[in-house]
């Protein structure tokens, strides 16, 4: 856009067609904007939600403010072990992710890039697992878990949430490195790099974009899982964040107002990290543009 | 097509961790649940085999089982269709706004929010008026009393509130995907189409949408994987109710499996669920091979 | 791109330092926790030299720390662990759907909790046939607990001559009714069924909303559906009839209790939308004054005590239909119990735990606030304790009941218990043919029962 000569060519055509973009612009904005509320209001209803008594959140309106704000709830919240939730939240997600991020990517550039009879095959086997729920595969884990002695430990969620992930992210990144061009392999091998180099100094660095989206598709998945977390962890030291939810549910009363506090310190920490590494993960993925 | 000739033990250091994983977890566990749907078991007690037994039923004698399939399917069309209204909104977004991080961002929020949240939230959205729900107060304020319902509970509606919401909780998911990819078509494809005379939408047909197909593609593959999963969603907001009105093959998977303790005849829908999943893979692998050959 | 991937890296060796420290003091925990077996290696106290480090599994649904319950649990296993330093009580305290699909799980790979929870009568019979439950008998002679129990409660945990859980409750199903709201609307406490239907017209059309529902979770409505059941059966024991074959669904009592069911919907007897209103959405719609009737176990009376409409409530018996049925007949509702799993590596200890555990229940619930509706006597002045009006209502009532029937799941298996508790529902959401319904029980009985 920056060349004087495309400016200079554009000069009449841009005059009147700034006129017509003013209109189309205030519709476009109105539109965004709209879209804006509405996808941004749930976190404020939720703060209004976590400042209410119970019984405001169960007879009172929509868009009421709490009476008085009650506080109280987050020291309920937080009474229920929210720190060790979170710490333990972070552990697992982060070791899964580092896990699938790094067998995925191997896997993912032997099947795009080498040359063997199986490639085909192994990308079918993953395919298959790519749409099984998670819960339909409770009760067999649930046995090869016993048998492994590792029931009431990180790694009995730890091993399915990676299971589970594997097969987008390798989708994902094998569609990605098919387009690498070849040269780039070609004359890193003429300058005697072994297949580990190659893979770790060009193939991980190049591959940053698509690697962010399996970042962000395996954090949702995982950080709000439930049911597995439920099924397999026992002790209180282990549990994560969704159990401190679903711990103000209990038989016959349901505390509202400190669930909507949990929830709010449960996204909190999200939250921040998101936006704050929100420029970085969309530039991560513009940085992919060597494709075109 | 592939390059690299490597030696195999190469080859198993790569793929092999991934493979391992993968079978012993997600790969055997399937493999047991297709033999459990042949059993008559509750889950706690003796088994007995019984063949095909639960499979004939399921097929021919289940009231709630097609039905439920069917919410499935039209859930997944739905969820595809939003697609193309995602990507308007991520080329609006990077024609428009001069800084559109911080509204993708923003959009992608409910994503990450707990069902729990969000399913609270549309609660009271589509409760009836004298309870406080909004959607109904609105539509009586403009005077269109007559289409207020309850939302979540009669049978020819509830459903399609529940796809509504899975739409919004989405929009933003696929919206950042595609932003991703307009973002990685450079800007001199557009300059000189611009020269050749296409712009606007009609530059976005003919060269952001071919540019842009493998991303389509994840974003269609990841719709169809969350309309097969939806689960949290309808346990929460109506449990598959009133009488089996907004159950999905998850929920009545669940609910055969666990709440009435017939395991085994559970297992037989997740055997059903793998065949549809590999039904949907190998088609939308088939049409994007297609649409990629002709790009291309 | 550069900077991009530095900071990953950065990301990374974080992470990964951070999992690393986890893992070390991870695997450090489960020596102690996952090994329970094994002598714990660090015993610091000298002086029990004999008695090994133990951890006991304490599986509950006393999840929320600001339910009495959660309180109760705590204080009593607190004091238990101080009294036994070798023992130490995990608890894994989840949500009651959670922990039943838990247990489940946990069952079909036979690895139960030492102690958990189940549900009485028909709910724990596959556990017990699958012998996954330990007869309690020896427990409940030790301190003379068993005296501690209702008379004849224990019979709905009771098979073959053994006693396989002992309950936290025991409830009876009573009409709960906001007395200023009867009085604005001008009606007085039904006596029968068609006066009943009576007030809800009346009320409904002063704009009083007459009664409040949690119907998204079925049982809810069934429970309410069985009592009416109860009355035009002239007496309990229909679905054992049904179970015995001396009776089908289709039978005349059914059709009358489906039809009385749905001339209560019809008179707009309960809120738009009930369906996804969940029990506890509902309840609050009496708790904060909208609704002037709740239908409700016992068990209730805590939070409506505790709630904004305390002082306002009385309580009635469900009135006879039609002349049917006799009102002192309720609904009974002996509630979820602790059992303790067959192959407990510490069963001994367990079986101690539990039984001091129980001893000292009614004591502290007493003390909570929090003694009507459990399943055990209790000693001492409810009305100096400082229990409300209302709640002493529902103690007398306790004193009336002659008998009764069990909810539907109770009695009948899983299977049949689904089909029946979402054709309830439906009636919630559409207006059907009575003898059609009875005709879908019955398909599902059978389907159910071959």
């Amino acid at each position: 856009m920056n060349t004087s000569t495309a400016v200079a060519l554009n000069k009449q055509v841009a005059a009147t067609r700034r006129k017509r973009f003013s209109v189309t612009k205030a519709i476009v904005f109105l539109v965004l904007g709209i879209l804006f509320v509405t996808q941004v209001y749930p976190l404020l209803w939720l703060l209004l939600y976590s400042l209410k008594s119970n019984e405001e959140i169960l007879s009172g309106s929509f868009f009421a403010l709490p009476q008085s704000p009650q506080w109280g709830n987050y020291s309920s919240a937080l009474e229920g072990n929210y720190f060790r939730y979170l710490l333990n939240s972070i552990f697992v997600t982060s070791v899964t992710m580092i896990t699938v991020i790094i067998l995925s990517s191997l896997c993912a550039y032997a099947i795009s890039r080498f040359r063997w009879r199986f490639g085909g095959a192994v990308m079918v086997v993953f395919l298959i697992g790519m749409m099984i729920p998670m819960q339909a595969t409770l009760l067999p884990l649930m046995i090869i878990f016993k048998n492994m002695h590792i029931l009431n430990t990180h790694l009995s969620i730890i091993l399915p949430y990676v299971a589970f992930s594997m097969p987008i992210a390798i989708f994902i990144l094998s569609g990605f490195m098919k387009t690498i061009p070849h040269e780039i392999e070609e004359s890193a091998v003429v300058d005697g790099a072994g297949i580990g180099r190659i893979f770790s100094s060009i193939i991980l660095p190049i591959s940053v974009p698509p690697v962010m989206t399996v970042c962000i598709l395996t954090f949702i998945n995982i950080w709000n899982e439930y049911i597995l977390a439920a099924t397999f962890i026992s002790s209180e030291k282990l549990k994560t964040l969704p159990f401190g939810v679903n711990s103000f549910v209990s038989q016959y009363s349901v505390n509202y107002g400190a669930i909507g506090a949990f929830l709010v310190l449960g996204a909190l920490p999200v939250i921040i990290i998101y936006f704050l590494l929100a420029d970085k993960i969309t530039q991560g993925m513009v940085a992919g543009a060597v494709k075109g | 097509m592939n390059v690299l000739k490597v030696s195999r033990w190469t080859i198993a250091a790569f793929v092999l961790p991934c493979l391992i994983i993968y079978i012993g977890i997600v790969f055997v566990p399937i493999l047991v649940s297709m033999y459990s749907g042949m059993l008559d078991w509750n889950g706690i007690g003796e088994s007995t085999f019984v063949g095909l037994a639960n499979f004939k039923k399921l097929l021919f004698h289940d009231s709630v089982f097609w039905p439920s399939v069917r919410r499935t399917l039209m859930f997944a069309v739905f969820s595809m269709a939003e697609i193309p209204i995602a990507l308007l909104v991520a080329i609006l977004l990077k024609r428009y706004v001069r800084k559109p991080n911080f509204l993708v961002s923003s959009y992608f929020l409910p994503v990450i929010l707990s069902v729990v949240v969000v399913g609270q939230l549309w609660k009271t959205i589509y409760n009836p008026a004298s309870m406080g729900g909004m959607l109904n107060q609105i539509l009586d304020a403009v005077g269109l009393h007559s289409w207020g319902r309850a939302w979540l509970t009669d049978p020819s509606v509830a459903m399609y509130s529940l796809y509504f919401v899975a739409l919004w909780q989405y929009l933003g998911y696929h919206t950042l995907i595609q932003f991703t990819g307009i973002s990685n078509v450079p800007d001199d494809v557009y300059e000189a189409a611009r020269i050749d005379g296409a712009e606007g939408f009609k530059a976005d047909w003919h060269i952001t949408f071919p540019l842009i197909v493998p991303i389509f593609k994840i974003s269609i593959v990841l719709a169809f994987i969350g309309s097969l999963q939806a689960f949290d969603m309808i346990m929460v907001m109506t449990g598959g109710g009133p009488a089996h009105a907004t159950d999905v093959i998850s929920t009545h998977m669940y609910n055969m499996s666990f709440t009435s303790m017939k395991y085994g005849y559970g297992s037989s829908i997740a055997a059903f669920l793998v065949v549809l999943c590999l039904a949907a893979t190998f088609c939308i692998n088939f049409i994007f091979n297609k649409l990629e050959k002709r790009y291309s | 791109m550069a900077k991009m991937s530095k900071l990953l890296s950065i990301v990374l060796t974080g992470t990964l330092a951070l999992s690393l420290t986890a893992c070390g003091s991870g695997n450090k925990e489960d020596s102690g926790s996952g090994a329970s077996g094994a002598a714990g290696s660090g015993s610091s106290t000298s002086d029990t030299t004999k008695d090994k480090n133990i951890t006991i599994t304490f599986q509950n649904i006393y999840p929320d720390p600001t339910d009495p319950k959660n309180k109760i649990m705590n204080k009593i296993v607190d004091q238990y662990e101080k009294d036994h330093p070798n023992i130490k009580i995990e608890l894994d305290s989840l949500n009651t759907d959670q922990q039943k699909l838990k247990l489940k799980t946990q069952a079909a790979s036979k690895e139960i909790p030492d102690i958990t929870v189940v549900n009485p009568a028909a709910q724990m019979q596959p556990f017990v046939d699958a012998k996954l439950l330990a007869p309690l008998d020896d427990m409940l002679a030790e301190n003379g607990l068993k005296d501690t129990f209702q008379d004849g409660l224990l019979d709905w945990y009771s098979f073959d001559g053994s006693t396989y859980a002992v309950p936290d409750g025991n409830n009876i199903g009573v009409v709960y009714y906001n007395k200023e709201l009867f009085e604005k609307g001008g009606v007085k406490v039904p006596s029968t069924f068609e006066e009943m239907i009576d007030v809800v017209k009346t009320l409904k059309s002063k704009g009083i909303q007459p009664m409040a529902i949690g119907e998204k979770d079925t049982w809810t409505g069934s429970f309410l559906f069985m009592n009416m059941l109860l009355r035009t059966n002239n007496g309990p024991g229909f679905l054992k009839d049904v179970l015995d074959k001396k009776k089908t669904f289709e039978d005349p009592a059914f059709v009358e209790a489906v039809d009385a069911f749905q001339n209560l919907v019809q008179a707009g007897a309960f809120q738009e939308g009930a369906t996804s209103f969940d029990y506890n959405a509902g309840e609050n719609l009496f708790k904060t004054g909208k609704a002037a009737m709740y239908y409700m176990g016992t068990w209730a009376t805590g939070g409506i005590e505790s709630s904004s409409v305390n002082g306002k409530v009385g309580v009635f018996k469900f009135p006879t239909i039609n002349g049917k049925g006799n009102p002192d007949e309720f609904m009974l509702a002996p509630g979820s119990a602790f059992a303790i799993a067959a192959d407990s590596k510490h069963l001994a200890e367990t079986k101690e735990f539990l039984n001091y555990f129980m001893l000292s229940f009614p004591k502290e619930a007493f003390e909570a606030k929090g003694a009507v509706g459990i399943g055990q006597k209790v000693e001492g002045d409810f009305k100096a304790a400082g229990y409300s009006d209302m709640a002493m209502d529902v103690l007398n009532m306790f004193k009336e009941v002659k008998g009764g029937d069990l909810a539907f799941d109770n009695t009948m298996n899983p299977g049949t218990a689904q089909a029946h508790l979402s054709s309830i529902q439906n009636l919630f959401a559409q207006k059907k043919n009575s003898a059609d319904v009875a005709k879908e029980h019955q398909a599902g009985f059978e389907d159910n029962n071959q």
